[in-house]
């Protein structure tokens, strides 16, 4: 058995990992290799639910991590990388409002800011220690990281991926904080599957519709004709 | 029990869809599933079953009061009358080859499980599983504005799942935090609400405030409250016009009972006072927004949209005064702007029929010669638009007046903003209504309009809702008035 603080150690090392692949995901143009930094992040949180299994022993942190791998490292990346093969969007390089750099800024005054706000929230409640706190400052910091990338990218594909990697914010703060019944965990998996699948979907839809467009438009030059004539 | 009959009816539905050869079918399968549901739970009330804890419905996570039933009563009458609106609406989208007849089987697949995701959502006792329900409806919902493949449809859809979606993970996260502060007061920690109402007045205020605060992120935005309220008007005026009676009058709803919910466990707490603040301010403010978005707009179905976000922010501003008069004309307004609304939909809907621009959908509809074309709708228009802006003797009126008399007695000064900006947005349909609908074409002209028969199944629902309304603001009845009294006393205010 290795010794908790250890573990906390490695914890602590893969909260870095988080911030990396995080602020990848938010200035990288490249949207294959954005996908494989979300599964790099997603893989991240499947380590640390294992190494948290390891200081508190509760068997829900096993099944989190099992069903983390399987959606969010193995299906979802697979899927979205699958759609974008079809699609053929390589780059998303439309940034509206805010420009890499300076998301990586603000990135970095929103941690601070969470991290003053929740010291005081949490003041009252019984948060364990400081590894936890910071557990849950990373979490929502990642949930508005990625919030930053669903409002900043015009693609739909890049907004889900914001979205993804709000989600795992959120799985992030769920383990630190709180340990909540398996079943919830599983139903906004099977939740987030259904987005995936929905908004990708609807992508394609506008890829296709666009010769719809074109005959709409084709329509509308001859109606002018006409009147002309 | 009853959560396995509503799953076999929509299951029987979903069978019938599936099964079905033509539109008819599948179209009767869910209006046959909606007054199933109706009376499924009008039988469940009746027979005075309510408030069921979890044993009488045979699982922990749901549970039947009397605001979970008010709220299901409402949405089975208006999925009923959409489904039979969408008869003839729909019929119409196929011979315009606006809907692919490839759709149709998808598109009333998810009619009959939002239905479903939405009677769970009311019945959800665990809020975690409120949640996801109310998450799932989302999509469902997106799915139906995307159903018509058209490139502005797609992208009012895809608008509306992400900031509805983003903003419910905060929610998510609010939620997390109420369970926490559970674990810390009990020791186990739970997310039921009737656990929570219990345990409530022992919460620390300040984690508490925080935790509602999150909650209403995300319900906001489901609601359309300012300033998630942008993809409200997209959404509900892309969508078919079926559709946007849903939206508006059911969907917009679940977002509301979250927050009613989780206000009403914050209401024991010692944090009332600033959260009430909170829902003034942002229902105000949103009033604000509709009543000045709707003054320049053209757009019949986004003015009707936008009068959704206005009613919201009244139902927020009713809420913060939290008096028990005050949540009773609250709650009694959200069965009144529902009816109302979808009527107006309705009609809206057969404008569009008529008047939409052939040449691109993003125009505006060219409405002339109401009265000459379309008489049916167009007073369906006058008399729904009477309603909503709150005439004297329809429900909304007597809602609004009731809510704003106890603001009175709060606040002067916000009431005196609110009559401001609630004249704004009724003139602002007034005007529209002046405006648009006495354009006449040049008699010279040789008309260039093809008459659009409207089906009678589609003035059905717009005749049976007004009626509705005209009984519903002369006359109520003792157990309207103790049925909706139980569901104050039930939220403990």
């Amino acid at each position: 058995m290795i010794e908790t603080t250890t573990l906390a150690g490695l914890i602590k090392v893969l909260f870095v990992a988080i911030v990396i692949t995080a602020a990848y995901i938010i200035t990288t143009r490249n949207l294959l290799s954005g996908v494989s930094a979300y599964a790099t992040q997603s893989l991240t949180l499947v380590l640390i639910a294992l190494l948290l299994y390891g200081i508190e022993g509760s068997p829900v942190l096993l099944a989190i991590a099992a069903i983390t791998f399987a959606s969010k490292v193995l299906i979802i990346p697979y899927f979205i990388a699958s759609i974008q093969e079809k699609i053929r969007i390589k780059r998303d390089i439309e940034f509206h409002f805010l420009s890499p750099t300076t998301s990586l800024v603000v990135s970095v005054a929103l941690m601070l800011l969470v991290y003053i706000a929740l010291g005081r929230v949490m003041a009252a409640s019984a948060i364990r220690d400081n590894l936890f706190f910071f557990g849950a400052v990373l979490g929502i910091s990642l949930m508005l990281m990625g919030m930053m990338v669903t409002f900043s990218r015009k693609r739909a594909l890049t907004k889900v991926l914001g979205f993804l990697s709000m989600e795992n914010g959120v799985l992030l703060f769920g383990l630190f904080v709180t340990e909540l019944p398996f079943i919830i965990e599983f139903l906004i998996v099977i939740d987030l599957i259904i987005l995936v699948l929905l908004t990708t979907i609807l992508t394609v839809g506008i890829d296709s519709t666009l010769e719809d467009y074109h005959k709409r438009l084709h329509r509308f030059h001859l109606w002018e004709e006409e009147e002309r004539s | 029990m009853i959560l396995l009959a509503f799953a076999l009816c929509t299951l029987v539905a979903l069978a019938g869809v599936i099964a079905g050869r033509d539109h008819r079918q599948m179209n009767t399968a869910c209006i046959a599933q909606s007054v199933a549901f109706f009376l499924l739970a009008g039988w469940f009330l009746l027979s005075g079953q309510v408030p069921a804890t979890a044993l009488a419905i045979g699982s922990q996570f749901f549970f039947v009061d009397h605001l979970g039933i008010y709220e299901v009563l409402i949405s089975t009458v208006l999925f009923t009358c959409a489904a039979i609106y969408a008869r003839g609406y729909i019929e119409g989208l196929l011979e315009s080859g606006e809907l692919q007849k490839g759709s149709l089987r998808l598109f009333y697949a998810a009619w009959a499980l939002l239905l479903l995701i939405l009677v769970l959502a009311f019945l959800a006792d665990n809020l975690a599983l409120f949640w996801i329900c109310a998450e799932l409806t989302t999509i469902i919902s997106a799915m139906l504005v995307a159903i018509l493949a058209a490139r502005e449809n797609i992208d009012a859809a895809i608008k509306y799942i992400f900031i509805a979606s983003t903003s419910m993970l905060f929610s998510f996260i609010g939620f997390v935090f109420l369970f926490e502060i559970s674990r810390t007061v009990t020791g186990t920690g739970t997310l039921n609400w009737t656990g929570l109402m219990g345990i409530a007045h022992t919460f620390p205020a300040g984690i508490a405030t925080a935790a509602f605060v999150l909650v209403f992120i995300g319900f906001a935005a489901k609601s359309g409250i300012f300033p998630f309220h942008t993809w409200l008007p997209e959404a509900h005026a892309k969508a078919p016009s079926a559709v946007s009676a849903v939206l508006s009058g059911v969907l917009l709803n679940v977002g509301i009972y979250g927050i009613i919910r989780v206000y009403a466990i914050i209401h024991q707490t010692g944090s009332s006072g600033q959260v009430s603040f909170l829902l003034a301010l942002f229902g105000v403010l949103t009033v604000g927004i509709a009543a000045f978005s709707m003054v320049p707009q053209r757009n019949l179905k986004k003015l009707i949209a936008f009068s959704s976000v206005e009613n919201m922010g009244i139902l927020l501003v009713g809420l913060a005064v939290a008096t028990p008069v005050a949540i009773f004309w609250m709650l009694f307004h959200i069965m009144a702007h529902s009816f109302t609304k979808a009527s107006l939909f309705f009609s809206a809907g057969i404008l569009h029929r008529q008047y939409r621009s052939h040449l691109s959908s993003e125009a505006v509809d060219d409405i002339r010669d109401v009265f000459v074309y379309q008489p049916f709708a167009a007073w369906g228009i006058i008399i729904g638009g009477l309603a909503i802006i709150g005439m004297p003797l329809f429900p909304v009126f007597w809602s609004k007046f009731f809510i704003l008399r106890e603001l009175g007695t709060i606040s002067p000064v916000v009431l005196f903003i609110m009559l401001f900006l609630l004249f704004l947005a009724a003139a602002a349909l007034g005007y529209f209504v002046l405006t648009t609908f006495t354009k006449i074409t040049d008699p010279a002209r040789i008309p260039d309009i093809v008459p659009y028969r409207t089906p009678v199944n589609m003035k059905l629902p717009i005749i049976f809702l007004l009626a509705l309304l005209v009984i519903g603001g002369l006359v109520f009845t003792q157990g309207e008035v103790s049925f909706i009294s139980r569901i104050v006393a039930e939220l403990r205010f």
